[in-house]
């Protein structure tokens, strides 16, 4: 299998020397197909500043003034826990989370649909008890915070799988990751949720194979199995630490 | 598959902090960022700033209170935050439904109210990415609206000879709700806040921060509400959107519409239909109905009439708006 660069994702020019390793290798490399934590970063040489000739006043609102330059750019490292397991990375300033999860950390479930413009729900995590769109999050300001992916969900085996099974709540399957993600922050939020309850919290997910219909029973099929399920893993199953703010 | 142009990025411990690296002109605030990335991302605007600067360091601006007779919102206060508050669905309904018909729960749990009201115009051709259309918001010669697809545009005229419509679902209520915008300068009336003509969507100066919104509390017995009207319910900007605070014991309305034009559209002549109807006998539906007619007055489809049905939409959500408030 010929490498592939794993930088693909964000089409991101910084990251030059993380070119050669294929995704394959990277997760192989990094043990976490085995699923065990890996501690990366340092690994990266410090980007150049922005060019000085490229910058030029930016606000749509601002008037030009003369300016030093306010602070230098570079990498960031940032120490977050995505899955119950802390992960410490060099980051540039431009990378978005999907792209730390995915091209650095080998958790492929947040997708790109919408090319990063908000509109899909299919990068959907829940960070901090929030799901969010690691598209549109910038990996420098994760910081400190906890992460949950499908796979997460996946590994603890909330009801949710097989709920999604017993309702072929898919078909191509693109999509399903963000969904899954959605519905795990209602049912964190909400363990009893109505159809209208399930309806509005995933109403920011698209679906290209327009399997909505399925998903509302499916979430409520697993909120009827969450005590259960809880029992099962005592208490909260673990990776969702992520409490409300 | 678009890259990402670089640009720094700076922690703000505060807002004065964040100021002094916003005076420069050559940064840009950052909150929830759901704006703000896809307009860099994209490059839609002719200039990249140099550095972002991350207001979300400072712990003190996510808070929602009521004292001394106002309900008080941090400007890092999440929408979904809003939208979820039994003091905001209690007391500030139309703020409250406001917050949750925005965009998705995503966004919404990410997305800020200080972003919210200082979000860019959402008009295709101004978003179309690379500035492939340099219009006259960004300092060029036209408005490609005038002539091209404008089934979105304003129908209340141009400002300085752009169509685009204030997009935001928060600013009708906030100006419905006679709000005040805080920053870390000075107190601005919400009514005011967009007054401006371009660049930018709001009268704020480059290194000049939304700290708090600032909504009094409406007299007792008035009621508000907020509608929205847009393609898709789940996710869309508004195609127009409407919100109304109606004393009915005090015989007085304030009702506004947005994405009707480039500021949010204070409907004066429907707040005095709507007052004279109240204070004359008339029923809840003629005082509904005159205020809709009276909010659409002067409206004007752009030739062509490709963005006449908004007029229509308009009148509707205004005339149900004030239902709303009298049930
Ligand atoms: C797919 C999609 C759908 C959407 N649908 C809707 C919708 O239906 N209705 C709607 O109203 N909006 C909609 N939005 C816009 C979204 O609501 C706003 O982007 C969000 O509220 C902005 O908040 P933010 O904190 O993410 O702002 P950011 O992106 O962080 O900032 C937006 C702008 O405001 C400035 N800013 C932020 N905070 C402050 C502050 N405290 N002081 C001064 N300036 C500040 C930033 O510099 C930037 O220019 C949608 C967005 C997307 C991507
Ligand atoms: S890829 Fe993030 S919302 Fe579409
Ligand atoms: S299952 Fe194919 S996009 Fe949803």
């Amino acid at each position: 299998m010929p490498d592939e660069p794993n930088f693909g994702d964000e089409g991101n020019k910084g990251a030059e020397n993380a070119g050669k390793m294929s995704r394959r290798n990277f997760l192989k490399d990094a043990g976490l197909a085995a699923g065990a934590p890996a501690v990366l970063g340092g690994a990266m040489a410090i980007s150049a500043p922005p060019d000085a000739e490229a910058a030029q006043p930016y606000n749509a609102r601002a008037v030009p003034v003369a300016s030093e330059a306010v602070c230098a750019s570079g990498m960031a490292t940032v120490t977050l826990t995505v899955n119950g397991d802390k992960y410490t990375q060099a980051v540039e300033p431009h990378w978005t989370l999907r792209q730390l999860l995915r091209d650095r950390l080998g958790f492929t479930s947040p997708k790109d649909w919408c090319g990063g413009m908000g509109a899909c729900g299919s990068c959907t995590v829940i960070m901090n008890g929030r799901p969010v769109l690691s598209c549109m999050t910038l990996a420098c300001e994760c910081g400190g915070a906890v992460v949950e992916t499908a796979e997460g969900i996946a590994k603890a085996g909330h009801p949710l799988i097989q709920a999604y099974i017993d309702h072929n709540a898919f078909q191509c399957g693109y999509c399903t990751p963000g969904f899954v993600v959605s519905a795990k922050a209602l049912l964190d939020r909400n363990a009893d949720p109505t159809e209208e309850d399930v309806r509005d919290a995933l109403g920011g997910n698209l679906c290209r194979c327009a399997t909505y219909q399925q998903h509302p029973p499916a979430v409520l099929q697993a909120a009827k199995a969450l005590p259960e399920f809880q029992k099962r893993s005592g208490g909260e199953p673990k990776p969702s630490k992520g409490a409300r703010a | 598959m678009k890259t990402w142009k670089k640009f720094a990025h700076v922690d703000a411990k505060t807002a004065e902090e964040a100021a002094a690296i916003l005076k420069s002109g050559r940064a840009a605030l950052i909150a929830g960022g759901t704006d703000l990335l896809g307009t860099l991302r994209f490059e839609i605007l002719p200039t990249h700033p140099e550095t972002v600067v991350n207001l979300k360091a400072d712990p003190f601006l996510d808070y929602i209170k009521e004292y001394g007779g106002a309900l008080r919102i941090g400007a890092l206060t999440r929408l979904e935050d809003i939208a979820r508050s039994a003091l905001v669905k209690e007391r500030y309904a139309a703020l409250g439904e406001a917050a949750h018909r925005t965009a998705t729960p995503h966004i919404r749990e990410m997305g800020t109210i200080g972003g919210n009201i200082c979000q860019l115009p959402r008009c295709w051709y101004f978003r179309t990415p690379d500035n492939r259309f340099n219009c006259v918001r960004k300092g060029g010669g036209q408005c490609f609206a005038m002539s091209g697809d404008n089934r979105y545009h304003s129908i209340f005229g141009a400002v300085k000879s752009c169509l685009a419509v204030n997009p935001g679902d928060l600013a009708p209520a906030l100006v419905a709700l006679d709000a005040k915008i805080h920053t870390n300068r000075r107190t601005i009336e919400a009514e005011r806040f967009w007054d401006v003509a371009f660049p930018g969507s709001t009268v704020l100066a480059d290194d000049e921060i939304v700290m708090e919104v600032q909504v009094p509390a409406p007299p007792e017995g008035a009621k508000s509400a907020f509608l929205k009207f847009a393609v898709r319910k789940s996710i869309d900007f508004p195609v127009v959107n409407c919100a109304a605070l109606v004393d009915k014991a005090g015989g007085t309305a304030r009702i506004c519409l947005n994405a009707v034009h480039g500021k949010p559209y204070r409907a004066a002549r429907a707040e005095a239909a709507a007052a004279d109807a109240l204070k004359g006998n008339s029923t809840a539906e003629e005082a509904a109905e005159a205020a809709g007619a009276a909010a659409v007055a002067e409206a004007r489809a752009l030739p062509g009439d490709r963005n006449k049905w908004k007029i229509q939409i308009a009148r509707t959500l205004a005339k149900r708006a004030v239902l709303a408030c009298l049930r």
